[in-house]
């Protein structure tokens, strides 16, 4: 099996740290060979709080990939994630040299850096810039230029960008342990490379990942990356404001949301209680059921309204043909389907990797959405062309070295 | 930005509150009370000195022990005070009536109140009220007599009442020139008594978005031999929220907030008008949690208040154990220049009259200085002030060892509570597991705290 064709997606997640083996095959199919998992811990809203500790369940999560797909792991395509990332649409130009009048490979390396010739924080670097469209000569609906005639060549490019020591953090925490960084890869990116296919890209859609600590979200309209970002809420909330409301400990209250919650309201009857099983100091206690659901409602709701705004301000709702796909640990809460489309008003589905082949049900969870969608991600890459839609960044920036 | 409901909920129908003035310092105290706008009808003067009971603007008043002292007040001798109350015990109880709720304010080392505060404290346990005491410990330049007076009182109150507040006059008055006339320090203490009364009762009465309870401000100060930390600002316009807390933190028994470094659990309300947002409460607290430790525990209470119009008030209190900390007198310089042995005659009259200091004190040059400097542009950076001290008083050698204090108080409340058990309460702390990340902002407002509360949705 020639190495190059296995491919290993990390997420260190908020709640779970996720290793894929996948093998992507030439035909553009991924099989998984194993999921290695750990609880996350020292990660906080997407991010590494404690180095030490995230450190540990990395190389748990890792060995436990190796154990289960019996391949030795030397490098990782890595998830980063957190509400420092930002994105933005940029034009990129470059008017072909006079000499020539055929445009070239050159011209996509020279269009993008142009793209991104936009001042970003001085602390923050690139994370990806994705092609949407291309213009010769200003003309639209241009797929592969090179060849073509023209003097000018144009391209609107997705760019994401983050605080750059952060992402450094997440590959130091993998590099620590010995393990090769390919490429950082935008989690909710690599979420939506599973969750959505071709057909569904080019009828737009928006994809959600809610996970622990963050939701990430990714606009496709016309086949094209429009938007993308990252709200630092996640199930951890929705634990956190249970815990709060309910005076329960937090352990007690993750188990209450995944076991009793939704986020529907009025559908209790009235006054029905929950009795907390007997467990030290806790015995008996009565918990209203319309309660609960309403703490996790108010939450869930807060979030789609917030990514529903930013969807509506730049106008792409009624792009949206293939609604919302909604995926991520979270998107297991009761009735959280039925709410999103009540906010969207677009029809919303429940996802998890489906587009991959070989991968056993155990493997169907969306909580995997990330790191499954990191191998569709490498496949990508590997038969991209420069012009592709995922044009690797080129790492000119120093703090990254070489990898 | 989200409002917190105007429609103000009634207070607690069965908060009944009596605020009782023991002793001279009691009087004064309740006078200034009064002058903040109490009920003037909760308010009882107890005292000796049928003179200084005259003068009091208390429309309850009770004398006591008039057979034995003729109305001449207690001389300073605690004993007196205490078998004056004693024979007028019918009289305390029928003023306290049906209080469930019973402060009292006491400036400690004369006779009257030191002397018959815990037998009062105990009267109001007796008929089953919760018992609050504001109590002062005396100068350090008053003398060691009426200190150790003031420490054998404390430690009784300590076993009869619920919670004792106390103050210390050589901190309070921290902040009065060294020149003013001793009337201004007593008035500067009379101020911080009246506010932390004020402040108490409205945490028991304020029914706010999160409404303190009783063991809840128990707990805050609860110590084996306490010394309170009480703070209270009030500030309005547009960065009311960081002003109220500054004001705040820079009361004289707050040092700044730098004593609140230490302490174990501190409670904090915010109040405001109607207008107040939720969000200006997420500010103050954000600020406040900086000069707190990570183990602090927070007790934090929120609350509408349609008297305080547009301006928003913040309370702080909470106590450090004074036995945990060195035994040092706590007067300015007073380590490398002895205040001179004064003014404060050990015995007093008879007949109190108002204490007063002779024009010619003179104080160390610190003192001086630090009074040249307007209390402003002290920064951390370039406080000429000395390391923060604890508020120690060294406790009497023999003083007796107070047992654990009764845990009725919480227990009574607790119970109380119970009933309303699923009433949408909330831990202080309303970051809770989001507490050290850094906060989602969104729009100005801190996601971290539950949606629900911010919104203000309650479940039926
Ligand atoms: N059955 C369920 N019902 C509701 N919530 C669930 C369920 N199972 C898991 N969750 C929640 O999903 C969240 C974890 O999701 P996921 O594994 O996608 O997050 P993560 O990738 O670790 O975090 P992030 O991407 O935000 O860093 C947790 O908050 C967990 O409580
Ligand atoms: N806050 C305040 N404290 C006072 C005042 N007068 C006296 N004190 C303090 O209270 C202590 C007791 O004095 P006082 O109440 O007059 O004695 P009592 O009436 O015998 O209890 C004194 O040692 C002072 O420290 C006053 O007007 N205000
Ligand atoms: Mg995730
Ligand atoms: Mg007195």
């Amino acid at each position: 099996m020639a190495s190059e064709d296995i491919v290993v997606g990390l997420e260190i997640g908020t709640s779970k740290v996720c290793a894929v083996v996948g093998e992507t095959r030439r035909d553009g199919t991924v099989k998984i060979l194993g999921v290695g998992q750990a609880p996350s811990r020292g990660v906080r809203k997407g991010e590494i709080v404690d180095f030490d500790t995230a450190g540990k369940c990395v190389r748990e999560a890792l060995a436990d990939a190796e154990e289960k797909s019996d391949v030795m792991i030397r490098s990782v395509f890595l998830a980063v994630t957190g509400g420092h990332t930002e994105s933005f649409n940029n034009r990129g130009s470059v008017n072909i040299p006079e000499d020539r009048e055929e445009i070239c490979e050159d011209d996509f390396e020279d269009v993008q850096a142009a793209a991104r010739e936009v001042s970003i924080p001085p602390a923050n670097m690139f994370l990806h810039s994705i092609l949407q469209h291309y213009y010769v000569d200003g003309q639209d609906g241009v797929l592969n230029p090179v060849g073509m005639m023209g003097r000018k060549l144009e391209a609107d490019f997705h760019i994401v960008h983050g605080v750059g020591t952060r992402i450094k953090n997440s590959v130091r925490c993998v590099k620590e342990l010995d393990i090769e960084v390919e490429d950082v890869v935008f989690a909710p990116l690599a979420a939506a490379q599973v969750v959505l296919d071709l057909n569904q890209k080019n009828l737009g859609a928006l994809v959600i990942d809610i996970g622990g600590g963050t939701t990430g979200y990714v606009v496709y309209v016309d086949g094209a990356i429009k938007q993308s970002g990252c709200l630092a809420v996640g199930g951890d909330h929705v634990t956190n404001d249970i815990s709060l409301g309910l005076r329960i400990p937090m352990a007690r209250a993750e188990r209450l949301k995944v076991e009793e919650g939704s986020v529907i309201l009025g559908q209790s009857v009235p006054g029905e209680v929950l009795v907390l099983k007997d467990e030290t100091g806790f015995a008996g206690r009565e918990i209203e059921r319309e309660m609960l659901n309403t703490i996790i409602h108010c939450r869930i709701r807060e979030a789609f309204e917030l990514l529903k705004r930013q969807t509506d301000e730049a106008n792409y709702l009624p792009f949206l043909g293939a609604g919302v796909l909604l995926t991520g640990g979270c998107s297991m809460l009761q009735g959280i389907d039925q709410l999103a489309e009540e906010v969207f008003g677009l029809p919303v589905h429940l996802t998890h990797a489906h587009t991959v082949s070989g991968v056993t049900s155990a493997f169907e969870n969306p909580q995997f959405s990330t790191a499954i969608g990191l191998i569709k991600y490498a496949q990508a890459m590997q038969g991209d062309k420069p012009r592709g839609w995922f044009s690797r960044i080129r790492r000119k920036l120093p703090f990254f070295g070489v990898w | 930005m989200i409002e917190l409901p105007r429609n103000q909920l009634p207070p607690q129908a069965d908060l009944r509150i009596k605020i009782l003035g023991l002793g001279g310092a009691g009087a004064n105290a309740l006078d200034r009370i009064q002058l903040d706008g109490a009920n003037s009808d909760e308010l009882v003067a107890i005292n000796t000195d049928t003179q200084a009971l005259t003068g009091s603007v208390a429309p309850h008043k009770v004398q006591l022990g008039a057979g034995l002292t003729r109305g001449l007040g207690a001389g300073g001798d605690p004993e007196l005070g205490y078998r004056a109350a004693e024979e007028s015990a019918d009289e305390i109880r029928a003023a306290i009536g049906h209080a469930n709720v019973v402060f009292m304010c006491v400036g400690l080392g004369g006779g009257t109140g030191s002397g018959a505060a815990p037998l009062v404290a105990s009267c109001a346990r007796d008929q089953e009220a919760l018992v609050v005491v504001f109590a002062t410990m005396p100068f350090s330049f008053e003398g060691k007599r009426r200190m150790s007076q003031a420490e054998e009182s404390l430690a009784t109150l300590q076993q009869s009442a619920d919670v004792v507040i106390c103050f210390e006059n050589d901190r309070m008055a921290e902040s009065v020139s060294p020149r003013a006339p001793i009337q201004e320090a007593f008035s500067v203490s009379d101020q911080t008594i009246s506010q932390s009364v004020r402040a108490i009762s409205s945490l028991l009465r304020r029914r706010g978005l999160l409404h303190v309870g009783f063991d809840e401000i128990v707990t805050a100060l609860r110590q084996q031999n306490p010394r309170c930390l009480f703070g209270y600002g009030e500030a309005e316009g547009d960065h009311s929220a960081h002003q109220a807390l500054e004001r705040a933190l820079k009361s004289p028994l707050m040092d700044r907030g730098r004593m609140l470094a230490d302490v174990q659990n501190v409670l904090i309300q915010v109040a405001g008008g109607p207008q107040l947002t939720l969000n200006e409460v997420q500010i103050l607290m954000e600020e406040f949690n900086r000069h707190i430790s990570d183990t602090t525990r927070v007790l934090f209470g929120a609350a509408i208040d349609p008297q305080l119009g547009n301006r928003l008030a913040v309370t702080i209190l909470s106590s450090l154990d004074a036995d945990g900390a060195v035994h040092s007198p706590v007067v300015r310089g007073a380590v490398s220049h002895p205040a001179p042995a004064r003014h404060i005659p050990a015995e007093r009259p008879a007949v109190e009259e108002p204490l007063r200091v002779p024009d010619s004190m003179d104080f160390p040059p610190q003192d001086l200085l630090e009074e040249a400097l307007p209390a402003e542009t002290f920064s951390d950076a370039e406080l000429p002030v000395p390391q923060p001290e604890r508020p120690i008083v060294s406790r009497p050698v023999g003083a007796p060892v107070r047992p654990a204090p009764r845990p009725t108080a919480a227990e009574v409340v607790a119970a109380k509570r119970e009933t309303r058990q699923e009433q949408m309460q909330f831990e202080p702390v309303t970051r809770g597991r989001f507490e050290k990340s850094e906060p989602t902002i969104v729009d100005g407002q801190d996601l971290d705290v539950p949606t629900f509360l911010r919104r203000n949705v309650r479940p039926k």
